[in-house]
């Protein structure tokens, strides 16, 4: 028996799907021959608020993927605002992804002492976080950054400084920060009732994450030890016994290292690929996404259609994302085809 | 007005210009030896200008490898993967090939992409990293070629001046010189054998 709350949340995602752009006009915007034609289109989208307040000369691809990414936010917050107890605690915890990827953007900025304005970040109000942004904006350094973080969930983000400084890479950091989220994650996605559908989205969320950076560390040949440190902890369908011969084998050797996992076929899928590196990203995504579209079909009473819901929602974001852009780059269609999630 | 017109006769002024056309020899010599070095470091170099259209290709497949990251991850993501890479240091010093100053650029630090998260924008990155080193080698080429043709048309000059005006212009005046001399000298020979016969005639 579901609680009035999810029954409510559901009936909500299911009214706000309806918002979602579909495949089709994904196509018919990959086949655009400029901005203005995919502007046309988002006009008579949940877009068309934040489009129509910039004048059309000053519009292009870097400032519509700020209103992309602006909109996300806004789905994502609007979701979780209407949520209740259990399911508004998951769903808290889950869009915190977005603070996650602004500290990601303010410690690669801080690694080399870049400058990072506000702008430079995904957009994200103040009330809708307790992380003090333009404080690490000012910070001097990573180390103070992460000091900074010391009264948040982020706090053991220090623990792994003196391993980010022994060794100089973000990815440490960056890997570090994705612990911390997944692990928080998983703990309300256990607490959640009729947890099948949440936790199979989520958990793949997890696998497919660990794999990419298990394969990215390996295409930089990172030693196998610090692979095993960096990745994830928490797993659903992959093993530590799969994440350790997978960290300590060649990159050829991935499949054998996945065999009794669903994701062997993804990999074979990669390594077939002229340049796995560069397909890596887009194969894994398309996985995570199919799960998604799948679950919306599927689990339409659960509260896993909410989660499956959130990651349409960046699925959208992101299509939308390599549309704009690759219609800058003079990208052809049948590139842009290859690269959306579609 | 030849050279010859203006010269005044001495034995004196003969044996200067003999020195002269002797040291301009050298110099000419000297010259000839400058420009084939600067020719043979020429070729070298467009040897090495050579691999422009291989550097271009491997240039065109990272553009294409920074298009892919960009649809990957959208412009604001890249540019925050972009800022962990540090920059690449260079030192430009001076250094003389036969007396022309070209430039040598030494690369005191590669850019380090390690921190590159996106497996897509570390390809990228690591693809633009490997040429970047030989775009400055052919960078520093193309500047050395610049310097080393604008002095080796110099030297063709000067040698060519010195090969078809200077020396045949001393030569000529070496010759006009003893010409005159010799005919002093006859004038000289004949002016005493005149003096000696008065003297004879005189004492017979």
């Amino acid at each position: 028996m579901k609680s009035p709350s999810t029954i409510y949340l559901v009936t909500r995602t299911h009214g706000m799907r309806t918002h979602l752009l579909t495949d089709d006009n994904f196509k018919a915007m990959a086949k655009s021959k400029n901005l203005s034609d995919i502007i046309d289109l988002l006009l008579r989208s949940d877009y068309a608020t934040e489009i129509g307040k910039l004048p059309s000369e000053q519009i292009d691809s870097l400032k519509l993927e700020m209103i992309f990414l602006k909109t996300l936010v806004e789905r994502f917050y609007n979701l979780s605002k209407n949520a209740k107890g259990k399911g508004r605690e998951f769903l808290e915890n889950y869009i915190s992804r977005i603070e996650v990827e602004n500290l990601k953007r303010i410690l690669r900025a801080k690694h080399t002492n870049t400058e990072i304005e506000n702008h430079k970040l995904v957009p994200l109000d103040r009330e809708k976080t307790l992380i003090n942004f333009p404080a690490l904006i000012k910070a001097k350094d990573v180390e103070e950054t992460a000091s900074l973080l010391r009264e948040t969930p982020y706090a053991s983000l220090a623990q792994r400084i003196d391993d980010y400084k022994r060794l100089g890479l973000t990815i440490i950091l960056e890997s570090h920060l994705d612990s911390i989220y997944f692990d928080k994650v998983w703990e309300k996605v256990e607490k959640i009732e009729n947890k099948d559908s949440i936790k199979k989205l989520v958990g793949e969320e997890i696998d497919l994450s660990n794999l990419q950076l298990i394969l990215t560390l390996k295409m930089k040949n990172i030693a196998s030890r610090q692979i095993e440190e960096m990745a994830v902890p928490i797993s659903y369908r992959l093993r530590k016994t799969n994440i350790r011969r997978l960290a300590q084998g060649r990159l050829e050797d991935a499949p054998e290292a996945l065999v009794g996992t669903p994701y062997v076929n993804t990999i074979i899928e990669i390594l077939r690929k002229s340049d796995p590196s560069i397909e890596l990203e887009t194969i894994l995504s398309k996985k995570l996404y199919h799960n998604a579209s799948f679950a919306l079909r599927n689990s339409s009473l659960e509260f896993g259609y909410i989660v499956a819901y959130l990651m349409m929602c960046e699925r959208e974001s992101r299509n939308l994302v390599t549309i704009t852009t690759g219609l800058d780059l003079g990208v052809t269609e049948e590139i842009l085809l290859q690269r959306l999630f579609i | 007005m030849s050279a010859a017109g203006r010269a005044a006769v001495s034995r004196g002024i003969l044996l200067r210009l003999r020195e002269q056309l002797e040291f301009t020899k050298k110099g000419q010599e000297l010259l000839k030896m400058k420009r084939d070095h600067l020719a043979s470091e020429t070729n070298k170099l467009l040897s090495k200008l050579a691999e422009r259209n291989e550097l271009d290709r491997q240039l065109m497949e990272a553009y294409e490898n920074m298009k892919a990251a960009y649809l990957n991850i959208g412009f604001s993501n890249l540019d925050s993967q972009a800022a962990t890479v540090s920059e690449i240091e260079v030192r430009v010093r001076s250094r003389s090939i036969m007396g022309v100053i070209v430039p040598e650029v030494v690369i005191e630090k590669n850019a380090d992409i390690g921190s590159i998260s996106s497996p897509s924008a570390y390809k990228a990155a690591s693809k633009l990293n490997d040429i970047m080193e030989k775009l400055i080698q052919l960078a520093e080429a193309e500047s050395r070629l610049e310097s080393i043709a604008y002095e080796l048309m110099m030297t063709n000059r000067k040698v060519n001046s010195l090969e078809r005006v200077l020396i045949p212009g001393l030569l000529e005046l070496i010759r006009y010189v003893e010409g005159r001399l010799e005919e002093e000298s006859l004038e000289e020979f004949f002016r005493a054998k005149c003096v000696k016969k008065i003297i004879r005639g005189a004492k017979k």
